[in-house]
C-alpha cells in the first residue's frame, strides 16, 4: 500500500492553504478535492481580509502565499468603501460603516473562488510536488479506517486505490463528511447555520468604475438590511469584483425554517431593490420575434447569425469598457485605434438593430445562481477541533464568523490551516500523533487565535462602530418596542456606555438581542421609512425563473443520487420543498421527493437526509463561485 | 538514462470539426481554407505514450512527415504527452508520398530518435483519407512487432515485454479482447476505445507534474523541435515520395449519396407548437412498438 505523511481532505480555500503551509515547512502532503477541478464546488460572498489585531496575532493569506499574493493573485478589487444600507420599498437609508472594514484590517478583497482557489492551487501544487506531495481532483474520500493493531490510518475514496497516512487534515466544508464518519462531531443544526445564496451579475469594468465612483481596482462593499429580508434574520450585500457584481443574501436557518421562503425570492429581493437594480442595469440585447412566413432554413440561419453577432458585441463590447481589453486589442494588431474598436461596435449594434430586428433595453445580464450553507461560528465552532489524529479547520470545523453585518471565513479558515500545519509538521517531527500530543496541540493554539479569543471584544467593537457611525439618526426614531440594544443607539447617554453595558449584559444574552429581527428588519425599515431617500426605479429588471438558472449551471450529472431520503414524512423535509434553492424536492402523496439533479451540494437538507457530497467529478461545476 | 524509450508516429490533418471544415463548390475539401489540427486518432496515440510517462518515466519522442507547418502538429501531441524530442521530415521530395513511402520516411525517422526506440505508438488511422497501412508498413520496416487495435497496455521493464490488450471485431462475431504478450521492441497502433487509467496516488501525482512539465514545454516547442530535409535524414530517394509510392490513384469518386428513405421535418424547438408537434409524433412512434 501507498503510504504518505498528510492527507488534506478538500481543496476549498482552507485545504490548499493548509497544503501550502505544509510544504512551506518541507512536509509531504496529498490534497483530495471531490470537484473536477479545484474551485469548482467553492461558494464565497466573499471579501478575503488580511487582519492584524491588536493583540495576538493571525496567520494571514499573505502569510501563506508570501507577498507574490499581493502582485500575482488573481484578486478582483481592493475593497475601500463598506455603507450599510436600510431598506424601505423604494426608501434607502446609508450609514458609511468603512471604519468597520478597516477595523484591525491589512485589506480586503473582492474574490471570485473558482479563479482565487485555481492560483492558490497552483501555488500550493508547485510547493507539495517538491516533497512528494501534491493535488488530486476528481477524488472523493468515502471512508477511513483506523487500523489500531498495525497502528496505521487508511484512506478510501471512490476513485483511488486506498491508501496510508500519518495524519489528516479535513478541510471538507461545512457539510463535513469526515466529521461524521470520524465521529468528531454531529451535523450542524439549523441554529448553528446560515444559508447563503447568491448571484453573479455581469457589468463591464468602466461600468463599474463610473456607477460606483471607483477608480481602477478599487473596490466597494454595500450591505443591506430592512425589507429585503423579508422578515429574515441576515441581510444582503452587493460587492463589485472587476467586471461582474456578486449579490447576495444570507439568513439564519432557523429564521428561515420558522418562515420558510424560496433561496431565490430572497435573492430576488434584493435584484428589485431600486438602488440595486439601479446598480446592475446594462444595455441588453433583445431579439424581435423571428419573421415565420420566411423559409425555415432561413429563419435557422437568421437565428444563428443573430447569436453569432450578440456573442462578437458582447466580447468586443466588454474589451472596449475595460482598461486592459482595450490594450490587448491594440496590441494583438486587430484594431488600429479605440475609435476603430468603437466603430466596429458599433456597425455590429447597427447590423443587430437594422438588419435583424435585435433591440437594446435596460435590463441586467445575470451568469451564476449559487448557494451554500455557512456555519455560525459563535454557536457552532467545534470546541475540540481535532478527533484521533484528524484536525479540522475552516468551514469544516464551523469556523465562519459574523463579525459585525458580515461573514468572515476565508481568512479564518486560512489562520486554521496555518495552525494545523504547524501542528502537524511538529507531530511528524516527533513521530507522534497521539491527540494528546498533535489533536490537543492545534485546539490551544486555535484557542489562542484572536479570531477565537477576542470573538467577543470584536463583537463589542463593532457595536461600537456601529453606534458612532449611527450617532445622527435622531433619537426618537426607533420606538421603545424595538430591542434594548437598538434603544440605546438612540440615547446619547447611553450610547457612550452602551459597551459598557453590553459588558454587564453578557456576551451570551447580548447575541441574540443584537441578533433579532430588530436589528436586521424593524429598525433599519424604520429608518428608511423615515429618514431614507426615494430612489425611483428606471425599469423593471428581468430575473430568470429557478429553471432558467438551474439550466445556466454546469452539472456533471451522476445517476446514482447522492442524497437519499430516509424519512419521506420528515416536517423538515416538508420545509425543504420551498428552502432547497434549486428546487429539487417536492411532495407527491403526503411523501417528501428527491429528484437530485440539479442539486447545487448546498447542504440544506442534510439535517434529516443521508447527505453525501457526489463521487469525484460529479455533480455542479461553478465557473465563478 | 530512462528503461523506456517510446516514439509517436502522428499526422496534421484537416479540422474536421464545426466552423474550421471548408468546402469546394463542387463538394471536395478546401484545403487552403480549411484549419488544420493534430489528427484525432494521433491524440489517441500520443495519450497512449503519456501513459508509458507516467507510469514508466518514459522518453517520448514523436516524429511526423509534412509541410513546415506541421510542427504546429507536433507541438500539440507534445501538450498531450510531455515528449523530449520532436521530429519533423519535411522536403518537397516526399510529397505525393503513398502509405508504403511514408512508412520509409518515418522509419528512417524513427532510428534518428534518441535511445533506442522500444515502443512506437501510432494512430489507428488518419481522418483524411488514409487507410491504416502506414502503421503496419512502418512496424514491418523497422521489424517490430506489430500490435493492432490496443486499448489497454502494460510494460514489463525487467522482461523487456508489453502485454496488451486488442479489441478483436470480427462481422457477425461479438468483440472480443484478446490478450497479447509480445517482447520489445513493439509497434501499437492505438485503439479509438484506448482510454488511461490512473487509480493510485503516486500515479495521479506523477500525472500532474508531467502535466505542467508538458505545457511549459510544449509553450516552448520549438527547443525541442528538429526539422530535417531527405538529405538530412539520409533516405534512399528511391523509396521516398512519389516515386517511392508503388500505389496509383487513378480516379477519386464521390460517394455516391444515398437516397434518403425518410422524410425530415424541420422543427424549431424554440416554438411551442412546434414542440408539440415533436412530442405528439414521438407519441404516435412509441405507441406503434409493440414491447414484447
Ligand atoms: C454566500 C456566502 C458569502 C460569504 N461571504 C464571505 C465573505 O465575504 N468573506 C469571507 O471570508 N467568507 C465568506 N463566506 C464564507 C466562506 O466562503 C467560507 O468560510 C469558505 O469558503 C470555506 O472554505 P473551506 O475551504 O473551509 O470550505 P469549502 O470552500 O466548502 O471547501 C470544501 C471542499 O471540500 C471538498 N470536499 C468535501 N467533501 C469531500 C470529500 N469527501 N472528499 C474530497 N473532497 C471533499 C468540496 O468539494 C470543497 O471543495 C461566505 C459564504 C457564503 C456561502
Ligand atoms: S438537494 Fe439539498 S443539498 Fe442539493 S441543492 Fe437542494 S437543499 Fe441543497
Amino acid at each position: 500500500m501507498e503510504k504518505y505523511d498528510v492527507a488534506i481532505i478538500g481543496g476549498g480555500s482552507a485545504g490548499l492553504a493548509a497544503l501550502k503551509q505544509l510544504s512551506n515547512l518541507g512536509k509531504q502532503a496529498v490534497l483530495l478535492e471531490a470537484g473536477n477541478k479545484i474551485g469548482s464546488k467553492n461558494v464565497s460572498g466573499g471579501i478575503l481580509y488580511s487582519k492584524r489585531p491588536k493583540k495576538g496575532h493571525v496567520h494571514n493569506v499573505e502569510d501563506v502565499y508570501g507577498d507574490i499574493f499581493l502582485s500575482e493573485a488573481p484578486f478582483e478589487r481592493k475593497i475601500t468603501k463598506y455603507i450599510l444600507h436600510s431598506t424601505s420599498k423604494d426608501k434607502v437609508y446609508s450609514i458609511d460603516l468603512t471604519a468597520a472594514h478597516e477595523y484591525e484590517s491589512n485589506f480586503g478583497y473582492s474574490v471570485l473562488m473558482n479563479k482565487l482557489n485555481g492560483w492558490f492551487a497552483e501555488q500550493a501544487a508547485e510547493s507539495a510536488q517538491r516533497f512528494g506531495g501534491g493535488i488530486i481532483s476528481g477524488v472523493r474520500v468515502n471512508s477511513i479506517e483506523w487500523d489500531e493493531k498495525n497502528d496505521r490510518t487508511i484512506i478510501r475514496t471512490d476513485e483511488l486505490e486506498e491508501f496510508e497516512v500519518k495524519a489528516i487534515i479535513a478541510a471538507d466544508g461545512v457539510n463535513s463528511e469526515v466529521a461524521q464518519i470520524s465521529g468528531a462531531r454531529p451535523k450542524f443544526t439549523p441554529e448553528q447555520l446560515y444559508q447563503g445564496v447568491k448571484v453573479v451579475v455581469k457589468l463591464p469594468e468602466d461600468v463599474i468604475n463610473t456607477r460606483f465612483n471607483l477608480i481602477p481596482d478599487e473596490g466597494i462593499a454595500h450591505l443591506f438590511a430592512g425589507d429585503i429580508t423579508l422578515n429574515h434574520i441576515g441581510g444582503g450585500f452587493l460587492y463589485t469584483n472587476k467586471d461582474t457584481l456578486s449579490i447576495g443574501a444570507v439568513y439564519h436557518f432557523d429564521s428561515l425554517l420558522a418562515n420558510p421562503t424560496e433561496p431565490y425570492t430572497l435573492v430576488n429581493s434584493l435584484l428589485k431593490n431600486p438602488m440595486i437594480s439601479e446598480f446592475i442595469k446594462d444595455e441588453v440585447p433583445t431579439r424581435g420575434k423571428i419573421d415565420k412566413n420566411l423559409p425555415q432554413e432561413e429563419q435557422i440561419r437568421n437565428r444563428f447569425a443573430i447569436t453569432k453577432l450578440i456573442k462578437s458585441w458582447r466580447e468586443l463590447r466588454e474589451a472596449y469598457l475595460s482598461q486592459k481589453g482595450k490594450n490587448d486589442l491594440l496590441k494583438s494588431g486587430k484594431y488600429q485605434s479605440v475609435d476603430e474598436i468603437k466603430e466596429q461596435l458599433d456597425s455590429i449594434h447597427n447590423q443587430l438593430t437594422q438588419k435583424y430586428d435585435v433591440s437594446f433595453v435596460t435590463d441586467y445580464v445575470e451568469v451564476e445562481y449559487s448557494a451554500k450553507l455557512v456555519p455560525d461560528g459563535k454557536r457552532c465552532r467545534m470546541l475540540k477541533p481535532y478527533n484521533k489524529n484528524i484536525l479540522f479547520i475552516g468551514d469544516a470545523a464551523g469556523r465562519g464568523v459574523f463579525v459585525g453585518p458580515r461573514i468572515e471565513g476565508l481568512n479564518i479558515g486560512i489562520d486554521d490551516a496555518f495552525r494545523a500545519a504547524e501542528a502537524v509538521a511538529r507531530a511528524l517531527d516527533k513521530n507522534n500523533f497521539d491527540p494528546n500530543y498533535l489533536g490537543e496541540y492545534y485546539a490551544t493554539s486555535v484557542d489562542e487565535s484572536p479570531y477565537t479569543r477576542d470573538m467577543k471584544q470584536i463583537d463589542k467593537d463593532y457595536l461600537k462602530i456601529f453606534l458612532d457611525a449611527t450617532k445622527d439618526i435622531p433619537s426618537d426614531i426607533i420606538s421603545t418596542r424595538y430591542g434594548a440594544v437598538l434603544k440605546l443607539m438612540s440615547s446619547d447617554t447611553f450610547r457612550s456606555v452602551a459597551v459598557k453595558f453590553a459588558n454587564i449584559l453578557g456576551y451570551e444574552r447580548l447575541l441574540p438581542m443584537v441578533e433579532s429581527e430588530d436589528t436586521y428588519v424593524k429598525v433599519p425599515i424604520e429608518i428608511a421609512k423615515r429618514l431614507g431617500k426615494t430612489i425611483q426605479p428606471t425599469y423593471t429588471p428581468s430575473i430568470p425563473s429557478i429553471a432558467d438558472r438551474v439550466a445556466k449551471l454546469n452539472f456533471n450529472d451522476d445517476n446514482n443520487s447522492h442524497i437519499k431520503v430516509t424519512n419521506p414524512q420528515s416536517e423538515f423535509l416538508k420545509k425543504i420543498i420551498t428552502l432547497c434553492p434549486t428546487k429539487c424536492y417536492s411532495l407527491e402523496n403526503q411523501q417528501v421527493m428527491l429528484q437530485h439533479e440539479g442539486c447545487i451540494e448546498c447542504g440544506t437538507c442534510s439535517q434529516e437526509t443521508d447527505w453525501k457530497h457526489p463521487r469525484g467529478e460529479k455533480g455542479v461545476v461553478y465557473q465563478y463561485g | 538514462m530512462s528503461d523506456l524509450n517510446v516514439a509517436i508516429v502522428i499526422k496534421l490533418e484537416p479540422d474536421f470539426s464545426e466552423g474550421n471544415v471548408s468546402y469546394n463548390p463542387d463538394g471536395t475539401l478546401n484545403r487552403a481554407e480549411t484549419k488544420n489540427t493534430l489528427g484525432p486518432h494521433s491524440a489517441i496515440a500520443a495519450h497512449a505514450a503519456f501513459y508509458s510517462k507516467v507510469m514508466y518515466d518514459a522518453k517520448i519522442s514523436i516524429g511526423t512527415m509534412g509541410p513546415p507547418i506541421a510542427d504546429s502538429s507536433l507541438q500539440m501531441a507534445q501538450r498531450i504527452c510531455d515528449a523530449e524530442e520532436l521530429h519533423l521530415y519535411s522536403d518537397r521530395i516526399f510529397a505525393g508520398a503513398d502509405t508504403l513511402a511514408t512508412a520509409e520516411v518515418l522509419k528512417t525517422g524513427i532510428e534518428k530518435m534518441q535511445g533506442k526506440i522500444d515502443i512506437v505508438f501510432a494512430g489507428h488511422r488518419a481522418s483524411d483519407g488514409e487507410t491504416g497501412q502506414t502503421g503496419p508498413q512502418t512496424a514491418w520496416k523497422l521489424g517490430f512487432t506489430f500490435l493492432g487495435n490496443v486499448i489497454d497496455y502494460k510494460v514489463d521493464l525487467k522482461e523487456r515485454t508489453v502485454i496488451a490488450k486488442r479489441m478483436v471485431s470480427l462481422q457477425g462475431f461479438n468483440d472480443i479482447v484478446e490478450e497479447i504478450e509480445a517482447p520489445l521492441p513493439v509497434f501499437i497502433s492505438v485503439d479509438p476505445a484506448y482510454k488511461a487509467n490512473f487509480n493510485t496516488v503516486l500515479q495521479r501525482l506523477s500525472l500532474e507534474k508531467y502535466k505542467k512539465e508538458a505545457k511549459i514545454r510544449s509553450d516552448n516547442y520549438k527547443h525541442y523541435l528538429k526539422v530535417f530535409n531527405a538529405q538530412q535524414l539520409g533516405v534512399d530517394l528511391k523509396f521516398v515520395g512519389l516515386l517511392g509510392s508503388p500505389t496509383i490513384v487513378y480516379k477519386v469518386e464521390r460517394i455516391p449519396k444515398g437516397k434518403a428513405t425518410r422524410q425530415a421535418e424541420i422543427l424549431d424547438g424554440s416554438n411551442q407548437e412546434d414542440l408539440r408537434k415533436a412530442v405528439a409524433k414521438m407519441k404516435e412512434a412509441l405507441s406503434a412498438m409493440v414491447i414484447k
